[in-house]
């Protein structure tokens, strides 16, 4: 896979330089969701490495099972096929309590990985087919679920879901529905701290039901396999 | 030419001497390895690490150097065990590894499961863990068969009493140099530790 480190690291050192700037003091949301932390671009400059990336995702999968496929009960996530870049910010920010996940800390802390571990999971990650059997909603509401993405999530995630490896937006596509359900709950209350703000303002007038039928449209999109 | 036979044949038992001297330690400490495990640990551990007594784990099969960490561990009191405390200290470092590398050849023998239906709750939690608690599968580390490797030991058929009692260390902190195994005993229960012992003992 390719990823333009020169590039991923002048957007991280522009995000630190605007993190403060881009929103109002005392909001729920991190202000910094994709600045330029240290860890952060330890792992981002680190090679990364598949073959090593599979050795040390052998402590990741108890949870998120093998092929990181994750479980439909949506209690742990899909990470086959992310972008390297959206697994490095998300273990960093998990590392470093930005983004609150007390079950999964100890499996991220730096007694169990290193910034090289990081940066080779995520290589060994990206690189991972999805297959087409993510937990998918109860498919009631499909035509207001894809009503919404267009007008509101595809800017940013893209009409099927790819996001965007370069701006640190998560692939959706292939992801289970309750676990979309619960994280973007979890992003419009202010719960989820490392989010993007500009999605917690996107979505702060959806109700659950706007929020189901987005994810039950989300986890029916087509997947690479 | 008296004196240079005399010198010839000094300098070759010298040389025979210096090679005799390179080899020696290698032939020790393969016989060592043997005698010490034979004198020490075949007591508790059983002559093959195959102990019978439950108290004891077994250690055949295990990973050399799984093995071999442990017995630094015990040596520097990052894993705390007065009886291994007080054997490790009889025994050099320089004997560690080939004593790992003994018990590791050797053929681990299957325990046995005195109550299928707490084995079946046990092999729920080995394969899938625990999502409310956040406690991961063992299998994700130390394999469906539990063979375990270098950095997670082999865990199949072990005796359950042993598998407990580690278990209930790990939860309350005295068994602490892995960190990631104190977390996973934090969030365990006290049935879910029986089950889990239960199902290991029969892998």
């Amino acid at each position: 896979m390719k990823i333009n480190y020169p590039a991923l690291v002048l957007l991280l050192a522009w995000a630190a330089a605007h993190a403060d700037a881009s929103l109002p003091g005392g909001s729920a949301v991190n202000q910094g969701w994709n600045a330029l932390y240290p860890e952060r671009i330890e792992a981002v400059r680190a090679r990364g490495d598949a073959v090593r990336g599979e050795a040390a995702f052998v402590i990741c999968q108890g949870c998120h099972r093998v092929g990181a496929l994750g479980r439909a009960d949506g209690s742990y996530p899909r990470l086959a096929g992310q972008h390297a870049s959206v697994i490095i910010k998300q273990i960093t920010d998990v590392q470093t309590g930005r983004r609150h996940n007390p079950k999964m800390l100890p499996f991220a802390d730096q007694h169990a990985l290193t910034s090289q571990d990081i940066a080779d999971i995520a290589v060994f990650l990206n690189d991972l087919p999805v297959p087409a059997n993510n937990g998918q909603g109860p498919g009631e509401n499909l035509k207001h679920g894809r009503l919404l993405y267009e007008k509101d999530c595809a800017v940013c995630h893209g009409f099927s879901g790819q996001g965007s490896g370069d701006k640190f937006y998560p692939k959706v596509s292939g992801q289970h529905f309750k676990y979309l359900f619960r994280e973007s709950q979890k992003i419009r209350d202010g719960n989820r701290r490392n989010a993007n703000p500009e999605m917690a303002d996107v979505i702060k007038n959806y109700t659950d039901d706007d929020i189901a039928a987005v994810a039950d449209f989300i986890s029916r999109l087509p997947v690479r396999p | 030419m008296h004196s240079s036979i005399l010198g010839y044949l000094s300098r070759w038992i010298l040389s025979a001497l210096l090679v005799l001297s390179l080899l020696l330690p290698f032939g020790v400490r393969a016989a060592d390895a043997q005698q010490i495990a034979a004198t020490l640990c075949a007591a508790c551990h059983g002559p093959d690490g195959n102990s019978t007594d439950p108290a004891y784990p077994k250690i055949a099969g295990l990973d050399r150097d799984y093995l071999a960490k442990q017995l630094r561990y015990f040596a520097s009191g990052q894993r705390r065990n007065d009886i291994m405390a007080g054997i490790v200290a009889t025994i050099g470092e320089a004997d560690f590894l080939p004593l790992a590398a003994y018990f590791s050849s050797q053929q681990p023998l299957p325990g046995k499961v005195r109550n299928a239906r707490l084995a079946e709750i046990g092999k729920q939690i080995y394969e899938d863990g625990n999502t409310e608690t956040g406690v991961p599968a063992c299998a994700g580390c130390h394999q469906s068969n539990g063979s375990g490797n270098a950095r997670f030991p082999r865990l199949a058929g072990q005796h359950q009493a042993y598998t407990l009692q580690q278990l209930a260390e790990y939860k309350s902190g005295r068994r602490a140099a892995d960190r990631l195994m104190v977390s996973v005993g934090q969030r365990l229960s006290a049935d879910e530790m029986k089950a889990l012992a239960e199902y290991i003992a029969g892998l």
